[in-house]
């Protein structure tokens, strides 16, 4: 077998070759178009003949005709790698192990497919080629994968994106400059900048090696500084100082270990009854586990599909007991059914956590204030999976329980609330959305569209024994909720939602009020 | 939440008790015993997890704070608010003013001293950290070790200069409270003041918490006469149920009146309503005025966003 997958497809006229897909396949390994040059440069420069031309398109065909008959049997004798000065060659050739594992060339060209993307994921390389060559003459059957990669000249990148984060549940700016595969492992590390809409801001230094001592799922860790400023909603900052790992990271399952030192400090000295006794500090020490499964088809206007996320976090795993001892659960699912005429689709959303202490004493202990729920934001509901988070038309941290703050006597009101939002124990929020596009199709190619909502939501407190008073018919009785209508304005770096909300029913000393509200969102 | 209008819980919130003191916190312990000495019935509440804060020990009620940082602390800022006062005819007293110096600086300098440098700070895990993880605690007694030293004024090359001059200055003071006391009951006639408060605690810390070893507990020990005083208004005030129904020693108004209590801010210029306003339109307008740029670049120019899926791409 004389380099299959390099013949290029100069001679798409030849109406016996039907195989396009497999033409196209073998054209995609290569992930560029330099085919033609390259089998050239192969033939060590012999003159080509017309002859020659004609006999390996002959060969070509009967090759294409083989496959599509039958499984053409291949073994794979060896992976080259070309390319790397920096990088090692375990890193590389794990990535394609997958196609040690082919029998048939069939099987051969998909995994060189999959190997060639891996590669790129890694990040390092600016360009990778795989090419099948022909194996030892003495074993027939047989094929080398030559691998050939050019290392990225720069190994500085920086970027500044925006992101949703999973733990600041808001939308945040990011800049950051990553500093790739300095000891050839693949690694990549980054410093980054990051500024959140829910005040906060963070910096950090974080290090990502695609494999870990032989394991199959990347490693991340990062060390971090962050602030966040709940001065004006709660009366309380909050610093930590800490470490994260991301210890399994596939496409379902996610694993992280954080320990952080925290701290909850009022400057103000404002804070009501509650956040007076949180402030101090804290070493947090805690496992999350995160599933996810989103087989929507879009994560900033889903029209089909469904997900679901759960993630479980156990705090206080320590040996000292004087770490922070905490359970937390939150899911969420969502579902989005097409309806047909315009692309309009319904979107339905449920989600709901809970959270408490554990340890002894833990019924008539506090839940730590930061670990709480709190609703209210002006993040989309659609876009923010991952908990119960946000509620069309309630401002941040704007329901749930709340207490009076200090008193001061000041005349000058202005702008400040005289209520601190603690947060709940337990949380529970739901939501309905109808988008459709509009007639006009100067809208339809930018992909603003328009949508009408409902959204409910509620919160309550469990601990310091607080779950005696809680019933489900009370929960119910005190549930938030507000409808409305908006446009969609999706931008290449988030998604604006224009929206008129008109509050159902709301409690006392909520922040929500009926009238013209935006949404910022990014994909989670 | 506890309390109404009408009966007010008075709640003090305190460092964690230990060395058989209600509070082993020196600062927290003068309010202690001042409400005590009052016989203002009051709860005890603590916290543990902020050792180098300057708000403990605070007072509570409803929605009335006193913080330690504000107002010349506590005590003063109950004085001030009408909550209970001691002093009411004492300040005007020549020696109230001195005694009073006296014991809230030199006494204080030396106290902070012994704790934290005389002692090496043997007593602060008990005192401060015993809530906290390793880590954590190790790091704020570095920290907090750091702070006290200069609040002293301490450095290398005055270190041993300066611990004499801190050591005999609290030996004068002890000298000078021994001979003002002689054997009364309490430091001024037979009404307990504030000053008490402060003396007291100072005498039971040295005595509970510092270590035998320790030079300032040895000094004091000199003094038998503030001893005897210390253990027994100990065995009066403080080892009594403070659910007494006896009357207080002053009459203070039930409902305490609502003074104007300025949280403790960094200085801010105050802004008059339509300064506001036009700062809060300002950044109004300059949002709106980026938000209409960025729009006008993604929206226009790219188009709207797709998500990155690996694609074949054809030649």
């Amino acid at each position: 077998m004389e380099n299959p997958a390099e013949k290029p497809d100069p001679n798409p006229s030849t109406p016996k070759i039907e195989s396009e897909d497999e033409r196209e396949e073998l054209g995609d390994i290569n992930g560029d178009e330099e085919e033609e040059e390259e089998y050239e440069e192969e033939d060590d420069g012999k003159p080509r003949t017309r002859e020659d031309a004609i006999a390996d398109r002959i060969k070509a065909e009967s090759l294409f005709r083989r496959m599509r008959a039958t499984p053409v049997a291949v073994r794979v004798h060896d992976v080259i790698v070309k390319g790397n000065e920096k990088t090692k060659d375990h890193v590389i050739e794990a990535e394609v192990d997958v196609v040690r594992q082919a029998t048939t060339l069939q099987e051969l060209l998909k995994a060189s497919k999959v190997a060639n993307f891996n590669l790129q994921a890694l990040d390092i390389f600016d360009s990778v080629k795989i090419t099948l060559d022909s194996g030892p003459p003495e074993l027939p059957g047989t094929t080398n994968v030559v691998i050939d990669v050019v290392e990225s000249k720069s190994p500085i990148t920086g970027q500044i994106g925006t992101f949703t984060k999973a733990e600041a549940r808001s939308s945040s700016l990011e800049g950051s400059l990553k500093y790739k595969n300095i000891f050839g492992y693949g690694d990549i590390w980054d410093g980054s900048l990051a500024y959140g809409c829910d005040h906060s801001a963070e910096v950090g230094l974080g290090m990502y090696l695609p494999r870990f001592r032989g394991r199959p799922t990347p490693f991340t860790s990062r060390v971090y500084l962050s602030t966040q400023d709940w001065l004006k909603f709660s009366s309380y900052k909050e610093r930590a100082l800490g470490l994260s790992l991301g210890l399994i990271a596939s496409k379902y399952h996610e694993l992280a270990y954080n320990i952080a030192w925290r701290n909850l400090i009022d400057p103000s000295q404002m804070a009501s009854r509650s956040i007076r006794r949180q402030l101090g500090h804290n070493l947090v020490s805690a496992l999350k586990y995160t599933f996810k499964f989103d087989q929507r088809n879009s994560s900033l206007r889903p029209t089909r599909g469904y997900s679901f996320i759960s993630t479980s976090q156990i705090g206080g795993l320590a040996p000292d007991s004087r770490t922070l001892r905490f359970l937390r659960q939150e899911i969420d699912l969502r579902y989005a059914v097409p309806l047909g005429f315009y692309p309009a689709a319904l979107n339905f959303g449920i989600a709901g956590g809970i959270t408490f202490p554990w340890g002894s004493g833990y019924k008539s202990r506090a839940s730590c204030v930061p670990e709480r729920f709190f609703l209210g934001g002006n993040i989309s509901p659609v876009c923010s999976l991952g908990g119960p988070s946000a509620l069309w038309g309630f401002k941040t941290r704007g329901l749930g329980p709340n207490e009076p703050r200090r008193e001061v006597q000041d005349d000058e009101s202005g702008d400040t609330y005289e209520r601190d939002f603690v947060g709940g124990d337990v949380a529970v929020t739901a939501f309905a959305d109808l988008s459709f596009d509009f007639p006009l199709k100067w809208f339809r190619d930018r992909g603003i569209h328009g949508h009408v909502f409902a959204c409910a939501g509620n919160m309550a407190e469990l601990s310091e024994n607080k779950y005696r008073n809680f019933t489900a018919p009370k929960l119910l009785e005190t549930f938030r909720s507000s409808v409305g209508a908006g446009i969609v304005v999706p931008t290449s770096l988030f998604r604006m939602e224009l929206n008129y909300c008109h509050i159902l029913k709301k409690q006392e000393h909520d922040r929500a009020k009926s009238g013209f509200f935006m949404t910022f969102s990014t994909s989670s | 939440m506890e309390g109404d209008q009408e009966t007010n819980v008075y709640t003090l919130v305190a460092r964690k008790p230990s060395f058989d003191l209600p509070t082993a916190c020196p600062n927290c312990l003068p309010a202690y015993i001042y409400l005590k000495l009052a016989q203002l019935p009051f709860e005890l509440a603590f916290n543990s997890t902020f050792p180098d804060s300057d708000e403990l020990p605070y007072f509570e009620s409803d929605t009335y704070v006193a913080y330690n940082n504000e107002d010349g602390g506590v005590i003063e800022k109950l004085k001030k608010d009408g909550i209970v006062n001691l002093d009411s005819q004492l300040q005007s007293l020549s020696d109230y003013l001195s005694l009073k110096a006296l014991i809230v600086s030199w006494l204080e300098e030396a106290l902070t001293y012994e704790i934290w440098v005389g002692t090496e700070g043997i007593s602060t895990s008990k005192i401060y950290y015993s809530d906290l993880p390793w880590v954590i605690s190790k790091v704020l007694f570095y920290k907090q070790t750091y702070l006290a030293k200069n609040r002293l004024g301490i450095t290398k090359e005055n270190a041993e200069q300066r611990e004499k001059q801190i050591y005999k200055r609290a030996s004068e003071a002890y000298e000078a409270l021994s001979t003002r006391l002689g054997e009364q009951k309490f430091l001024f006639e037979d009404r307990p003041s504030s000053l008490d408060a402060f003396l007291l605690s100072h005498i039971l810390f040295i005595i509970q918490a510092l270590p035998v070893t320790s030079v300032l507990r040895c000094k004091l020990l000199e003094h038998s006469n503030l001893v005897r005083y210390a253990e027994k208004l100990k065995s009066e005030f403080l080892e009594a149920s403070s659910s007494s129904p006896s009357p207080p020693l002053h009459s203070f108004p039930s409902s305490f009146p609502r003074k104007s209590s300025k949280p403790k801010s960094k200085p801010k210029v105050e802004k008059t309503e339509e300064e506001k306003k036009f700062k809060k339109r300002a950044r109004f307008f300059l949002a709106a005025q980026f938000l209409a740029v960025v729009i006008y670049v993604s929206v226009m120019g790219g188009g709207s966003s797709d998500e990155l899926e690996y694609e074949d791409e054809d030649d």
